[in-house]
């Protein structure tokens, strides 16, 4: 842009981050097939960041270009998702036993699960989707889950809008307790992070993977306390406990606690802080050492 | 061990790649019971086996062979995508393999094409705005560049990947049979972009199986039939020998 030399059409010499790790030759040639060391590869993948968030946001809107309401759906999805298990939960069945604010706890918990379940579905497919790209680009293989996580995160902050004005209309008012949930939010986006990278790797070598998920993330919703109250349905004190050791139930009463003011235990924020310092962690180890067989 | 000469822009040493494929059984259910597998059967495919190359400085390399001699898969292994079983693979800078078509989307236009396929190259997005028109010219997309790719013709899309993928010269530049795109006025510049790298002391390697073009833009052919190198020079002696052998292997089958 100013003139420097990276903004010219010129010839690209040196060998970039990726590869400086490599041995280096008699006559200066570096090992082309060596594996970047952990911090040349990390300096690679913020060099390339804005793959990462640009190239989901476009996705995000080529998604809905055919559909009559557009990128309203983005909208729509999670107020539909609402209205049916309010009907269903709290009306038929009246699970809103011991909640004073049901619509607001059942809004928290579905717009917070539904944002994960697709960081799940999508991360399960994401490097066999782009198998082509893998194939013929050299880059990070970790961008691909990033993006994901990224380009689901986008598509769910007009939903997380939607919920908070909901949230209010349910004569919900806003505290200074309100602005911790942006803690919790970071919290969820490191653990749908760390999440993406498990998935990624597992479902890029095992394609049933796909097949198993719905089953999963069922189980998961359930064990997830998102529209009913584990404080009033589960009893026995040592499944309370198990409950506590469910991420995303961790992240979901957290964020309940700062919006609803509903209960939450010690051993909740414990938990959901261990989950996501150790996850994206876990996760980044799993994916590297992985990252030389996608793709074959 | 004795280095290689200065003007060495690649060493390709011994390179041995496999891949593993499953086989799509052709017994039967019952079959495979009785035989006791359950599990799916997978064989190795040698698809490059020991091969030896050096690129030089200001140099074209015609690569030849039959369908499935293995040149894409030494392409992709140069540009370090695919493990080798064995071997090394050294080079004064990574080599890129022409083409990102595999980045760009359908639904979207060519201007956020030339966005998406950029950053999928490693160019940053100031970057790629501030070369943003020059890309389009390029293309010869002027017109057309706000409209879904979809609606593009064939050779419109191939003159799309062009211009992103050379947006910015390599030093060492791999076309996998990428040069007969578009009309002959963009054939004409593609080329002339092509000669650049060249003009800038780097190497470009050229897989094609049109004989004629190999003889005519490459200074050294090489030859790979089955994995193996058969050949290396003189493109001419090259092509014919390749030619040679696909005459006798047919009058055998014939005869």
């Amino acid at each position: 842009m100013d003139g420097a030399t990276s903004s010219q059409p010129g010839p690209e010499r040196p060998v970039s981050g990726a590869n400086k790790s490599g041995k280096s030759g008699p006559q200066g040639l570096v090992d082309l097939t060596a594996p970047p060391t952990t911090g040349a590869y990390l300096r690679e993948v913020w060099r390339r960041r804005e793959f990462a968030v640009v190239v989901p946001a476009q996705d995000l809107r080529a998604q809905n270009m055919d559909t009559a309401l557009g990128q309203l759906w983005h909208l729509v999805n999670p107020a539909l998702l609402v209205g049916v298990y309010f009907f269903i939960f709290g009306v038929l069945l009246d699970t809103r036993r011991g909640v004073d604010n049901f619509l607001g706890f059942l809004i928290v918990g579905i717009v917070l699960f539904h944002l994960t379940q697709r960081v799940v579905q999508d991360a399960a497919v994401c490097m066999v989707r782009n198998m082509g790209l893998i194939r013929s680009i050299q880059f990070p293989r970790i961008l691909l889950p990033m993006a994901t996580v990224n380009g689901q995160t986008l598509a769910f902050l007009p939903a997380l809008a939607v919920a908070l004005l909901a949230i209010l209309a349910t004569g919900e008012r806003p505290s200074l307790r309100w602005l911790l949930v942006l803690g919790v939010l970071a919290a969820v986006y490191l653990f749908n992070l760390g999440v993406a990278l498990v998935v990624a790797r597992i479902g890029a070598s095992v394609r049933d993977l796909e097949r198993l998920l719905p089953h999963l993330l069922r189980l998961l919703f359930y064990g997830s306390g998102v529209i009913f109250s584990v404080e009033a349905f589960v009893t026995s004190e040592a499944w309370r406990r198990a409950f506590a050791l469910n991420p995303v139930y961790d992240l979901i009463t957290c964020a309940r606690w700062c919006l609803l003011g509903t209960g939450v235990d010690q051993s909740v924020v414990i938990g959901m802080l261990a989950w996501c310092a150790v996850l994206p962690v876990a996760g980044f180890i799993a994916f590297r050492s992985a990252e030389r067989r996608f793709g074959s | 061990m004795t280095g290689p000469p200065a003007d060495v822009t690649v060493r390709v040493e011994d390179v041995h790649v496999h891949y593993r494929v499953y086989e799509d059984p052709r017994a039967g259910l019952k079959q495979n019971f009785s035989q006791g597998r359950l599990r799916r059967q997978f064989s190795t495919i040698e698809a490059v086996r020991g091969v030896t190359l050096d690129l030089h400085e200001s140099e074209t390399l015609g690569l030849i062979g039959a369908n499935g001699s293995g040149k894409s898969t030494l392409l992709a292994a140069m540009t370090g995508l695919l493990p080798l079983k064995s071997g090394t693979i050294r080079g004064r800078s990574r080599p890129s393999l022409l083409g990102v078509s595999s980045a760009l989307r359908a639904a979207l236009s060519g201007r956020r094409n030339i966005l998406i396929g950029g950053l999928a190259l490693g160019f940053t997005r100031a970057e790629i705005e501030s070369r943003m028109d020059e890309i389009i010219d390029f293309a010869g997309l002027r017109d057309a560049i706000d409209r879904p790719m979809r609606t593009y013709s064939s050779g419109m899309r191939a003159r799309l990947n062009f211009a992103i993928a050379t947006a910015r010269i390599p030093d060492i530049l791999l076309i996998d049979e990428a040069l007969a795109v578009g009309d002959e006025d963009f054939r004409v510049r593609s080329a002339r972009r092509i000669d650049e790298v060249r003009e800038a002391a780097g190497s470009v390697v050229l897989v094609s199986h049109n004989m004629a073009e190999i003889e005519r833009s490459c200074h050294r052919a090489a030859w790979l039939d089955d994995g193996v190198l058969s050949a290396v020079g003189e493109p001419g002696e090259v092509v014919s020998a390749y030619l040679d052998s696909l005459s006798s292997s047919r009058s055998r089958s014939s005869g």
